[in-house]
């Protein structure tokens, strides 16, 4: 078992350095006419841990999205680390998303597969097409899938069919599936919404440590106030696709919430304990 | 014809003129009903049947099914087997050659698969495929290749491949998005997202469906037979024209029991595929 | 679980705490052989298999290339000699699942369970569809041309027995899945089995049964075009006969006009379908 006194040179899952994300001037528009971001400006710096917060529909998800290009931007600049992900398309847009974990509400994972091979997909940028189509993967990259496994303590459910895991298993499938990218950027949409309480706190903790030992940027969707203040170093509050607050947390009034949620706070915005 | 006669009855208590809020019209499902009748009845009338006749049918069915079933002729057992396992060849050959080509050609006419330039195109000729009767298929077909097993399995495969390509994009189409899309967001690609994403959780399904062809083929097998192309079916073509009843009697109990078992058996596979996953997954949960 | 461990940093100590892997590589060994087995003895010839002779298709290549420049040039002329069979077609068609129709309504409610609590004539009933389902439908019509003579009635009641095969078995299988609270209060009220079923089951069966009514008549159009081939009637008949003649524009003439009706047939029925639901 490791223990504590990892040196720091090991513990960057990195193999580059964490990224910066900022967007410029960022509109969103979906084709049936839904306008899901208005120009949104804003600037993440390497290491940070962002919180996302705002109601349903208030853009959170289409914002996480144009960071690793699965929403395209229609209007304004996307820049994620050294790539502008808004100019790019096809091999080198699935590069960098190679570059970038992300995590999900609903894990999102093959459940008719085993984790391992869950957690394996998160190699596929790196790894040539026929091996992964062959299900052929190195030697390296398969260590690398365990070791992210064991970094979220679930290494025993390695052959269980995903499937048949719980819900706090399935997310840390999916955050070590994201882990095994060797991520420059970490984004989570949503991650703890589909959780009861106990585990939602674990995988926000999972999530920190994270932010901490690897000095992973890292930005989360959530809806839940109490999470994104106990988690968080710096808040985004989106309201009908507009950035209406941005600021460290413990600046955060809830006079600030009430503006990004256009109503008072109620007791399903936050989590309790 | 139902509706005809609750309408009816509804319009009486209309008149009795008590308070009763007033029925929603019916007419048109009334005209509708009567000129559905009205058609069938001009159908049935008009139908070049000697209806003087008809009165005798079932007591001729009726001795023609003794002279079939009371006494089967059991001499010829080897030879219907023979030729019913020929059946079944074709059907099976005619099945895998089908399931092979449909898989691909499905999963590439799937929405976010396939290219829009491909998609459609296979989706029409799937759509033309599809409003063939099999069986006229198949006649074009072996007026072409000539009338073997073989091209019999072979027009099995083709005439099958529309209905077998469309169940496999409409499931395709119907999974779940969210695995696809963190298949994406990893970095994969189409055909990385098809390998990891869309045929894992697809696999039961067209592994079912596929089973489900050979169901049908076993079937559409027997009739390829009557038209010439061997097998069970040639069989019994045969024996009927020679007016053999007992065989004819015995052929027939052949088909239904075999396909019976067929049905029977693969229909006990596809629930097991279906089920399994499930049953396994709760299993190693506890 | 919260133990710091560097993600790259795997070595042998996680190669050791790995579990074993349980799946079990036999059975699958075991169905994959299973499979290749019986594949395998379908193409063996001496026992019945099929003989995959690719050189024999080559061999009447020639052959059947003339065959279908033929039928590329469809004889339009042919056409009005094809009109009297298709409209027999079309009544064959229409009685065919008219008369099945009626029969199925009380079939299909002995052959379910909730409004047939009776076991030993639901599964005779059952088991009847079952038998009438096994037989491929030209069967019938070449076994019931011998019986009755060729002509439009093989035909009606070749269509007829394959129609109650089908609805009974799947409306009966509906009515098993669906939930029936509805009956109990019917049957809370002290009402018989047949008053339960005539008030409350039928009425709320009826879109089944009307939706698998106008899925027959659309199979009947594609069969009854076919059925004539064994001497059943309809244009079935004629397309076998000019096949017999060699005369492969005519053939393609008529298939192009089973395609039509098919297709028209089919935009109907969805019409009607959409109206009823």
């Amino acid at each position: 078992m490791h223990t504590e006194n990892q040196s720091p040179q090991t513990v960057n899952v990195a193999g580059s350095a964490s990224w910066q994300v900022e967007l410029d001037h960022v509109s969103v528009t979906y084709p049936n006419g839904t306008r899901a971001l208005s120009d949104v400006s804003l600037r993440i710096e390497p290491g940070e841990m962002v919180s996302i917060i705002g109601l349903s529909g208030s853009g959170k998800s289409t914002l996480i999205r144009t960071i690793n290009g699965l929403v395209a931007a229609t209007q304004g600049v996307v820049t994620v680390g050294p790539h502008q992900v808004n100019a790019l398309s096809g091999r080198a847009l699935r590069d960098v998303r190679g570059q970038i974990g992300m995590i999900f509400q609903g894990f999102n994972l093959a459940e008719r597969t085993d984790v391992l091979h869950n957690v394996l997909v998160g190699r596929f940028a790196h790894l040539p097409l026929w091996r992964t189509l062959l299900d052929l993967p190195t030697k390296h990259d398969r260590n690398i899938a365990l070791g992210a496994l064991d970094s979220v303590g679930i290494l025993e459910t390695v052959w269980t069919r995903a499937g048949a895991l719980s819900g706090g298993q399935k997310q840390r499938v999916a955050i070590a599936r994201a882990l095994s990218q060797e991520p420059s950027v970490m984004l989570a949409d949503e991650p703890v919404a589909s959780l009861d309480p106990p585990t939602s706190h674990a995988v926000m903790g999972d999530l920190r440590r994270i932010n901490q030992q690897y000095g992973l940027t890292v930005l989360i969707n959530l809806h839940l106030i109490d999470l994104a203040k106990q988690y968080t170093t710096r808040l985004i509050g989106l309201r009908d696709g507009r950035l209406v607050y941005d600021g460290p947390v413990q600046n955060a009034t809830d006079k600030d919430f009430e503006e990004v949620y256009g109503r008072p706070i109620q007791a399903r915005d936050l989590l309790g304990n | 014809m139902t509706s005809v006669l609750s309408t009816a009855e509804r319009s009486e208590q209309d008149t009795a003129g008590t308070q009763v809020p007033k029925q929603p019209s019916k007419h048109w499902t009334t005209a509708f009903a009567f000129a559905a009748g009205l058609v069938i009845l001009i159908a049935t009338g008009t139908l070049q049947i000697s209806w003087s006749d008809l009165p005798a049918v079932p007591g001729q069915v009726w001795h023609y099914l003794q002279l079939m079933f009371a006494s089967p002729d059991w001499s010829r057992l080897p030879r219907a087997l023979f030729e019913m396992w020929r059946s079944i060849s074709m059907a099976w050959i005619g099945a895998i050659l089908c399931v092979l080509v449909s898989i691909p050609l499905g999963m590439l006419a799937a929405l976010g698969v396939g290219p829009r330039w491909l998609r459609i195109p296979l989706r029409m000729i799937f759509a033309v495929i599809r409003a063939f009767p099999e069986v006229i298929i198949a006649i074009i077909l072996l007026t072409v290749t000539g009338l073997t097993p073989f091209t019999g399995a072979l027009a099995l495969a083709i005439s099958g491949v529309g209905q077998q390509s469309k169940w496999v994009y409409e499931t395709i189409e119907s999974l779940p998005k969210g695995t696809t899309e963190a298949v994406r967001a990893a970095g994969g690609n189409v055909a990385e997202v098809t390998r990891w994403a869309l045929w894992p959780a697809a696999a039961p399904s067209l592994i079912s469906f596929a089973l489900y062809r050979f169901e049908i083929n076993i079937r559409t097998s027997a009739v390829l037979g009557l038209i010439g192309a061997g097998g069970v079916g040639s069989m019994l073509a045969n024996y009927t024209n020679y007016r053999e009843w007992p065989t004819v009697g015995m052929l027939l109990i052949v088909v239904v029991v075999v396909t019976m078992l067929i049905d029977a058996v693969s229909g006990a596979i596809r629930r097991r595929i279906m089920e399994g996953g499930r049953a396994r997954a709760v299993a190693t949960n506890v | 679980m919260t133990t710091t461990t560097a993600l790259t940093d795997t070595t042998d100590d996680i190669a050791a705490r790995i579990p074993p892997k349980s799946r079990q590589l036999w059975r699958t060994l075991v169905g994959i052989s299973a499979l290749l087995l019986f594949t395998i003895a379908t193409t063996i010839p001496a026992i019945g298999g099929i003989n995959i002779d690719l050189a024999s298709i080559v061999h009447n290549w020639h052959n059947g290339y003339s065959k279908m420049l033929q039928m590329l040039q469809p004889n339009f002329d042919f056409l009005p000699r094809t009109w009297r069979p298709m409209v027999e077609t079309l009544q064959m068609a229409l009685v065919g699942a008219a008369a099945s129709a009626v029969v199925s309504i009380s079939l299909t409610l002995w052959a379910a369970k909730p409004t047939n609590p009776d076991g030993l004539t639901r599964s005779i009933v059952r088991t009847m569809i079952n038998v009438i389902r096994a037989v491929p439908d030209l069967v019938y019509a070449t076994v019931l041309v011998a019986m009755v003579g060729v002509g439009a009635l093989p035909g009606v009641l070749t269509l007829f027995l394959f129609n109650i095969g089908i609805v009974v078995k799947l409306v009966s299988e509906a009515i098993d899945s669906a939930d029936h609270s509805y009956m109990e209060a019917g049957r809370a009220a002290g009402g018989t089995q047949t008053q339960i079923n005539r008030s409350t089951a039928l009425a709320q069966t009826w879109p089944l049964f009307a939706n698998q009514w106008l899925y027959t008549l659309e199979l009947n159009v594609r069969i009854s075009a076919i059925l004539g081939i064994v001497g059943a009637g309809g244009i079935g008949r004629l397309l076998d006969e000019r096949r017999a003649f060699y005369a492969y524009s005519d053939v393609s003439i008529i298939i192009l006009e089973i395609l039509v009706v098919v297709i028209a047939i089919e935009l109907l029925s969805n019409f009607i379908r959409k109206r009823l639901v």
